[in-house]
């Protein structure tokens, strides 16, 4: 086992660049989850760790080894793929021993190590059938197998769940979480499903348009996002953000949107030199997480007032869009609600659970604002 | 009143009857468009079969009936005589070696050389990739008759070879492994393997011939078997290069011996027929044997993710 080290990686293809200036440190053990929409990178990230793409600056070093030029399999990292790759031709047995065989180990060897994978995955019953004869969960787990049965120094996996049905995933996230708990294995693993990153990860590292947004654990990310993409890139409905201005009362701060004039806890944003950077900076945005809100009667005092437009239950919870000033937001409530649509209604909400993004995007909260992100200059408000 | 709360109207009589008329002029049209489909399918079957038929009838006959008038198509009693002619009389089995010999060396010749071109061109970046594509694409624009006096003058004079190339296994398969066509076959159908097969094989630590040996050539083999059936049955009828390049009775092939059989003055036809029914036998059953490998490769394109 080792960890892995990113420094300044980037990648271009032709003009495109896909990888921006990422640095990056997996540690021994970890599992990193890679977090961001189709085509922000992270599988090209992933690629150049295994050695399936040259980086074109920056530094890969797995262990104590820089890897920028070292053959893929003496890298010693195994790679799970989207579609599991398994050789359509071989049985179970022969795929996981694929890796084995290539290098020419003795067959008693072969056997003892694929014996051990597939008890592992609970395959023994599958070993003589063929990929084509089994469902898409066990095809994942004969994937998991031919990458364990290396006894690599790290995993990487490129969206491994995503072929599966609802259900599967859910069952294989758990298996591969049990796994990662069993074995230890440094793993890197690519996703653009949030609930993925957020069930799985030690850690996440966010990224948009190739550029690292955020690393840090679940909550972190979740509460403290570093700027707006991350704050409404995590989190399903994603938070909601209402645009305005700050202005200094004597009273402390205050937001003032449309339809929204709200006082804010001095938790929030309490550094002089903060506060004079807003105070030049003018327009923000503010930021609420849909199940931040309390919905109280029509005609409260304090409070962003609107009007039920939408309800969408979901089971174990009940989404509002409501209508306030010009700006839609998204209320998580009580299922056993008996609001209708039209209803009036004020929305409440803590002070201190607000975020305030600043023109750049950057969070402007006391708590985020110091997040430093490795390889991402720090928000200089 | 269904069990889920669906009300379902009860049928009005007008609705039923007008239903059935809609049926039934459904059920005309279908009936003249199957019936114009068979007329057309039919025709094209008479044109497939009837030279072959044409040439069945004669081989069973004795040369003096098939000029008979009115003609005869079905012999009144079958005459095996030209096929012991053929066996007895003329080196047809040596004729029938040569081309096995021919045709077997030069697609398992054209096998090799195809499925590793195609794979360069599909798999591997270096840089020309496209541009020489493209010339061996060019190259099936040239008509093979352009080629046959090249080749033939390249043959007689290899290098230390004087004249030794003519007339010899060597001189007569050389030339014709390695088709454009089979290279650009096995290079689409090398691209629809899925990519991460490749990449994979490569993180378990497998070279590029055993990526290509024991990862890709066996996917390959519906593509395999039908470039190594398409190029056997072409070389097996393949006149023009063996014309050229054979200048004895002994090295003939067979498709060169049966024409040889027509004499300036007397043709027995009623041989050649035989000959010619007896050359085609073998590529037949070959087909039949393999044929359904052709949909599973042609399947195969259309179904891959």
């Amino acid at each position: 086992m080792a960890d892995i080290l990113i420094k300044h990686l980037v990648k271009r293809f032709g003009k495109v660049e896909a990888v921006s200036d990422v640095s990056l440190k997996i540690e021994d053990g970890e599992f990193l989850v890679l977090l961001g929409p189709s085509g922000c990178g992270k599988s090209t990230i992933l690629r150049m760790v295994a050695g399936l793409e040259d980086a074109t600056s920056g530094e890969i070093v797995i262990g104590d080894r820089l890897v920028n030029f070292v053959d893929p399999v003496k890298r010693n990292v195994a790679m799970v793929f989207q579609n599991y790759a398994l050789y359509p031709h071989m049985t179970v047995y022969k795929n996981i021993a694929f890796p084995l065989s290539i290098a020419k180990r003795p067959k008693g060897e072969i056997e003892a190590a694929v014996s051990r994978a597939a008890g592992i995955l609970a395959l023994e019953e599958l070993l003589e059938r063929l990929p084509g004869e089994l469902s898409g969960g066990q095809r994942q787990r004969v994937a998991l197998a031919r990458a364990i049965v290396r006894e690599p120094q790290a995993f990487l996996m490129d969206e491994p769940l995503s072929n599966l049905d609802a259900q599967l995933r859910l069952q294989t996230r758990l298996e591969l979480i049990q796994l990662h708990q069993r074995l230890g294995i440094t793993t890197m693993y690519v996703t653009h499903d949030q609930v993925e990153a957020m069930t799985m990860g030690s850690r996440i590292a966010v990224m948009s348009e190739g550029v690292l947004q955020q690393v840090g654990t679940p909550q972190e990310v979740y509460r403290r996002p570093a700027n707006v993409f991350v704050a409404t890139f995590l989190g399903a409905p994603p938070m909601n953000l209402i645009h305005g201005a700050l202005e200094s009362t004597p009273g402390g701060w205050r937001f003032r949107g449309e339809n929204v004039d709200v006082p804010l806890s001095t938790d929030v944003l309490s550094s002089p030199e903060l506060q004079h950077e807003i105070e030049a900076r003018g327009d923000v945005r503010f930021g609420l997480r849909p199940e931040h809100f309390r919905i109280d009667a029509a005609g409260e005092e304090g409070g962003i007032p609107g009007s039920v437009q939408f309800l969408e239950p979901v089971g174990s919870d009940l989404y509002l869009t409501v209508e306030a000033g010009g700006t839609s937001l998204q209320v998580r409530t009580d299922p056993d609600s008996t609001l209708q649509a039209g209803d009036n209604v004020t929305l409440h909400f803590d002070p201190w659970r607000v975020h305030v993004f600043g023109a750049d995007g950057h969070n402007l909260r006391r708590d985020t604002a110091a997040i430093a992100v490795p390889g991402v200059p720090a928000p200089t408000v | 009143m269904s069990d889920f709360g669906v009300d379902v109207p009860e049928a009005e009589g007008g609705a039923h009857a007008a239903y059935g008329r809609a049926v039934r002029r459904d059920r005309g049209f279908r009936v003249v468009k199957a019936t114009l489909a068979y007329l057309v399918l039919a025709v094209f079957a008479v044109m497939a079969v009837g030279p072959f038929l044409y040439l069945l009838s004669p081989s069973f006959r004795q040369s003096y009936e098939l000029f008979s008038y009115p003609p005869e198509w079905i012999p009144k009693s079958l005459y095996w005589g030209n096929f012991s002619t053929i066996l007895h009389e003329t080196s047809y089995l040596r004729w029938g070696l040569n081309t096995l010999v021919f045709a077997t060396s030069v697609t398992l010749i054209t096998l090799a050389i195809d499925t590793m071109a195609g794979y360069a061109f599909a798999r591997l970046r270096f840089p020309g990739r496209t541009s020489l594509f493209v010339l061996v694409l060019a190259t099936l624009m040239i008509p093979t008759a352009v080629l046959i006096a090249p080749l033939y003058i390249m043959v007689s004079r290899l290098p230390g070879w004087t004249h030794a190339g003519v007339n010899t296994y060597l001189g007569m398969i050389l030339p014709m492994v390695a088709s454009p066509l089979g290279v650009f076959m096995m290079r689409q159908f090398m691209s629809t393997l899925p990519e991460a097969l490749v990449e994979a094989a490569r993180l378990d630590g497998a070279s590029e011939w055993q990526i290509f040996r024991k990862i890709v050539l066996p996917l390959m083999k519906p593509a395999i078997v039908v470039l190594g059936i398409f190029t056997f049955m072409f070389q097996w009828v393949n006149f023009l290069w063996p014309l050229v390049i054979t200048t004895t009775d002994d090295m003939k092939t067979l498709t060169v011996g049966v024409a040889s059989l027509q004499g300036q003055f007397v043709t027995n036809w009623g041989v050649i027929s035989a000959a010619a029914v007896m050359t085609m036998l073998p590529v037949i059953i070959i087909f039949l044997i393999f044929q359904r490998w052709f949909v599973q490769a042609s399947m195969a394109g259309a179904l891959k993710q």
